[in-house]
């Protein structure tokens, strides 16, 4: 029985304690107009914003902003129920092909041209590279500010290029072709197991890195009129005889089921050569591992030897958006802060890595001596934005099923493709 | 005082946990149930539509969901027996030891110690373990004796991908049943054994007719607990898939639900599957209840 | 000559147990002893194949960065205090009202007692994920979301523990119980000083149960918490996993961290897992 005297006296100190300390912080002033901000956790950007914030309500003393983070992978899921049950925020960012489903659904608000200062939203347009709104324009409109519009190149560690005797400066791979030669040379096995990587590919994103790998074929997902799947065209099906050999079943120079690439690859501890990452995964290896930041060279995403199309990695990115529901005092305040946000360009880049391509910036120092920039941002010119689709996270799981089957389970490619058309059809006939 | 009065007294002491069910399990329940007669996006402002059974007819004919109840099966099944059976030997062993009760208790600590490592975190681990350099080739490479080390694919290959959610679940769970079965052990009175010992009966003797006896109510318990866990498996599965392994043969019904709500967005078909799921494990919890019941023995 | 070998025999019935849980034990420790050590790793060591069970290096500043936090402020502090009132309280609610319902279903013959059972039991079939949607419009329209009522309430019961009291409680004797009436205990007397003692080793079992449930729960905090000042560990832990800030030597300290509290709880209580049965036996 002590015990039990003893846990619950415990329990209730507790209780004191906290219900005092949330007292505390409750606010007692009469409200102003309440701006709440959800936002994934990044702790480069936080300090930032919060800082905008404070200059942005001392300058508007009528608006308070909420700022509430949570953890990037599990913000999808949190936004998403919030806006199911009618209770979501006034601002939040998603990832771009998250975030079409809210502006079809007309959960987000267009662009407030006025609070924003554009005349016309192909005045707001202009201001940036031309593919930065792909993701945010439907039927005419703009539907949110970019926060992060990146792409993917391919990072490659120097030490073991030069240990293979590859110059790191000309070996590179330029063609897919070219990537099974040199990933060959750097990968070293040890019966069927992989030690080291020479390279291996961004699973499971596979609208990122792998869709444009069919469009440099001249391959698409669907067909013109977007009634139907195109997966099983002759493109598609050179691609995912590409993706076999390259796995376990064939070479043997990857497979989905090793670490991430991008994570191991900061560490510099022999278990892979190149991976495909953004811009960010720079400060990223600053922070982690400085020591290891000159032996890092990032160069564009390869072609095919008969591409069609020359274009890379898909451009992807986080745009802010605005709940349609909120009240249009709030939204016309919520643009108003945005923009704020999004006229520090030059900060986002220098302090967070997160590219806001307005052609302002281009002219900037800070974009002139950003490290590896210019090669994101001229890949990013010849590039297309990430399929946006209402099924599109669907239609993602169908792709994966398609090339995990043949570079796994040995299918052969033209029955992957046979049935990931069927599949997507049928997604798309529903 | 009237018998009859006195079981009011009853009903009060329920009363709280009714209360609870209603508002936080029923209503939202019921509100599912409507949903999966209709169609709606789950985020989509438009008023849901009346479809009737359309969302159970298309998810009964879709080799999907057909799929998904096969993946739970053979999950629940492989997961279950040795679940419920190696954890009633281990706490019978455990509590062999009674003269030794720190060793008790640290042996319950450790079996129970999966279950206290946060999940996020232990997922983590065990995609180390597995990852083609990983430990779990290394070691079966090792017993194997293969002179160049194999890769068994554990989250590549479809059978090895079960194999492996059905070893970390085991190992999450074991210690959880270890200690209830525990709890059960201990409340049989020592004195039926001793009364054994004096008629000389051997230890497989006295476990078969004193100790499953009267454990009765604890193993019903664990195996009807032990069986609804198995089917509503969910966590592990979404890791495995987010990590890279094939979603076919690990797409639980769970799972599977998830997805559709969550990433395609379509709250009827989801709901369907729910209420199919919700209804499937009724009837078999009935049937398993009726079955003890019909054998049930006296044991107080 | 004899007496040794009885004696032999005795020591042999307690190493065969102990050799055959041992070697259990420590394959069952692997996955835990990974976290152990790789908590005390260097950042850049952690994701080493294969796998070294002695570090390199040692680095114990991944717990100053657990504890620190990813952007250093320190929230893990008040983000445990948060996680130990919630998990207690849901905790003492759930084994109070469990064990309440259990006595009542059990030791009372109303009517609708049967439909009752069946039908909390069949909450325990629910898939948390297909009501959580309609849960949290409940809350919201409760006013408790962003609260700790909020935090509790909604998920401070399960049919897994009305169930667990309610088959502990069949086991008690009615003879107790009818005595106990006829020295003219009240109802609630009778379940304080006689039920809930004899199941102590169960309840006490739940307890433990229901603390680590609540203490690793992350989907219902993520989606009814967005203030900071509610937050509770799970959602800390995870964001040591984020895509572009993974850091998972200080991942592994906070996990190592998080457990420390069950382990705790665990020790304080495991005198109430010994029944009575045991202690008697012990004497004998």
């Amino acid at each position: 029985m002590r015990l039990l005297k003893v846990s619950t006296i415990c329990w209730l100190m507790l209780a004191c304690t906290l219900f005092v300390f949330a007292a505390g912080e409750q606010e007692k002033a009469a409200k102003p107009l309440q701006i709440v901000q959800w936002t994934h956790e990044d702790p480069n950007r936080t300090p930032l914003e919060e800082k905008w914030i404070a200059e942005f309500q001392s300058e508007y003393p009528n608006v308070r902003v909420v700022r509430e983070t949570s953890p990037s992978g599990k913000i999808k899921e949190k936004v998403l129920t919030a806006f199911a049950a009618m209770k979501g925020p006034d601002i939040f960012n998603l990832e771009a092909e998250d975030e079409w489903q809210y502006i079809v659904s007309e959960r987000v608000a267009p662009v407030d041209l006025e609070a924003v200062e554009y005349s016309s939203y192909e005045a707001l347009r202009n201001e940036y590279l031309p593919v930065t709104f792909n993701g945010a324009l439907y039927e005419g409109k703009v539907y949110g500010m970019p926060m992060e519009i990146t792409n993917w190149c391919i990072y490659i560690n120097n030490k073991y290029y030069r240990e293979v005797g590859l110059d790191p400066a000309k070996d590179y791979p330029k063609t897919w072709e070219q990537m099974v030669t040199v990933a060959e040379k750097l990968t070293i096995r040890e019966g069927e197991v992989i030690k080291r990587r020479g390279f291996d590919f961004r699973y499971p994103y596979y609208l990122a890195f792998f869709v444009p790998m069919a469009n440099q074929l001249g391959g698409t997902v669907l067909t013109p009129d977007g009634k139907s799947a195109a997966v099983d065209s002759p493109a598609w099906i050179k691609l995912l005889r590409y993706m076999a050999d390259w796995g376990p079943n064939g070479h043997n120079l990857g497979s989905p089921t090793y670490t991430n690439a991008r994570k191991t690859f900061n560490r510099d501890d022999n278990s892979i050569a190149m991976c495909i990452s953004g811009l960010y995964q720079y400060d990223r290896i600053k922070a982690e591992n400085e020591a290891f930041l000159p032996e890092v060279s990032v160069v564009p995403y390869p072609r095919f030897e008969d591409a069609v199309n020359d274009n890379g990695a898909a451009v992807y990115g986080h745009y802010y958006m605005v709940n349609s529901s909120s009240s249009p005092e709030v939204q016309e305040w919520a643009w108003k802060l945005i923009k704020y946000f999004t006229s520090h360009e030059e900060e986002f880049l220098d302090q967070v890595g997160l590219i806001i391509p307005s052609k302002k910036l281009l002219q900037t120092d800070v974009y002139r001596n950003k490290k590896f920039a210019d090669v994101f941002i001229e890949d990013m010119r010849k590039s297309n934005f990430i399929m946006t689709h209402e099924s599109g996270p669907k239609i993602q799981d169908v792709i994966k099923e398609m090339v995990e089957g043949v570079m796994l389970s040995n299918i052969p490619p033209a029955e992957a493709a046979r049935r990931g058309k069927q599949k997507i059809d049928d997604i798309l006939g529903m | 005082m009237g018998i009859k009065r006195r079981q009011y007294w009853g009903l009060i002491f329920v009363l709280p946990a009714v209360i609870f069910f209603a508002l936080f399990s029923y209503l939202p329940m019921i509100n599912s149930f409507i949903a999966s007669f209709h169609s709606k996006d789950i985020i989509s402002l438009k008023a849901p539509v009346f479809v009737g059974f359309k969302n159970y007819i298309h998810i009964f004919t879709s080799e999907d969901f057909i799929n998904s109840i096969k993946a739970t099966i053979i999950f629940a099944v492989g997961c279950f027996i040795p679940l419920v059976t190696i954890s009633l030997l281990i706490a019978t062993v455990i509590v062999s030891l009674r003269r030794i009760p720190w060793i008790q208790n640290l042996f319950k600590m450790i079996y129970y110690s999966p279950s206290i490592v946060s999940g996020v975190v232990s997922a983590t681990i065990w995609l180390l373990i597995f990852d083609p350099r990983g430990l779990a080739n290394q070691w079966l490479n090792f017993i194997a004796g293969n002179p160049t080390p194999v890769d068994f694919k554990w989250l590549a290959l479809p059978a090895m991908a079960r194999l492996a959610t059905i070893i970390i679940y085991f190992w999450k769970y074991v210690g959880y049943f270890v200690i209830i079965y525990f709890a059960g052990l201990v409340s049989i009175p020592q004195s039926l054994y001793e009364v054994a010992d004096i008629d000389g009966a051997s230890g497989w003797k006295k476990f078969l007719s004193i100790t499953i006896p009267l454990l009765k109510p604890t193993i019903e318990f664990v195996f009807i607990v032990a069986f609804i866990q198995c089917v509503r498996t969910f966590s592990i599965q979404y890791v495995f898939v987010q990590s890279g392994s094939p979603r076919e043969p690990i797409n639980v019904v769970s799972l599977n639900i998830y997805t559709t709500a969550m990433q395609y967005h379509s709250l009827g078909r989801s709901t369907a599957m729910s209420v199919s799921l919700f209804c499937f494990i009724l009837i078999f919890t009935i049937v398993q209840l009726r079955i003890y019941r019909s054998e049930r023995v006296s044991y107080v | 000559m004899y007496i040794r070998g009885e004696k032999f025999k005795k020591h042999l019935r307690l190493i065969i147990p102990l050799v055959v849980l041992t070697v259990f034990a420590l394959a069952i420790l692997v996955p835990i002893l990974f976290m152990l050590i790789s908590s005390v790793k260097h950042p850049l060591d952690v994701f080493e194949f294969p796998f070294r069970w002695i570090p390199r290096r040692l680095h114990f500043y991944n717990y100053i960065q657990a504890i620190a936090g990813n952007d250093g402020n320190y929230y893990f502090i008040r983000l445990t205090f948060n996680s130990l009132f919630v998990a207690g309280s849901i905790m003492c609610l759930n084994v109070l009202v469990a064990s309440a319902a259990g006595y009542g279903l059990t030791k009372f013959r109303f009517r609708g007692r049967q439909v009752i059972f069946v039908l909390i039991l069949a909450t325990m079939m629910i898939p948390f994920e297909t009501i959580m949607i309609p849960l949290l419009m409940l809350t919201i329209r409760l006013r408790i979301q962003d609260s700790y009522m909020g935090l509790i309430f909604p998920v401070m019961l399960t049919a897994f523990a009305v169930f667990l009291m309610r088959q502990s409680i069949l086991t008690v004797p009615d003879d107790y119980i009818d005595s106990a009436r006829i020295d003219g205990a009240g109802e609630l007397r009778i379940f304080f000083s006689i039920i809930f003692p004899t199941v102590k080793p169960t309840a006490v079992t739940l307890a433990i149960l229901v603390f680590r449930e609540s203490w690793d729960n992350l989907i219902w905090p993520l989606i009814v918490v967005q203030s900071q000042k509610y937050k509770t560990l799970p959602l800390y832990i995870i964001s040591f996993l984020d895509e572009k800030y993974t850091n998972e030597a200080a991942l592994m300290a906070v996990a190592v961290l998080a457990t420390i509290p069950i382990f705790m709880l665990f020790f304080a209580f495991s005198r109430y897992f010994i029944g009575e049965g045991i202690l008697t036996g012990a004497k004998g």
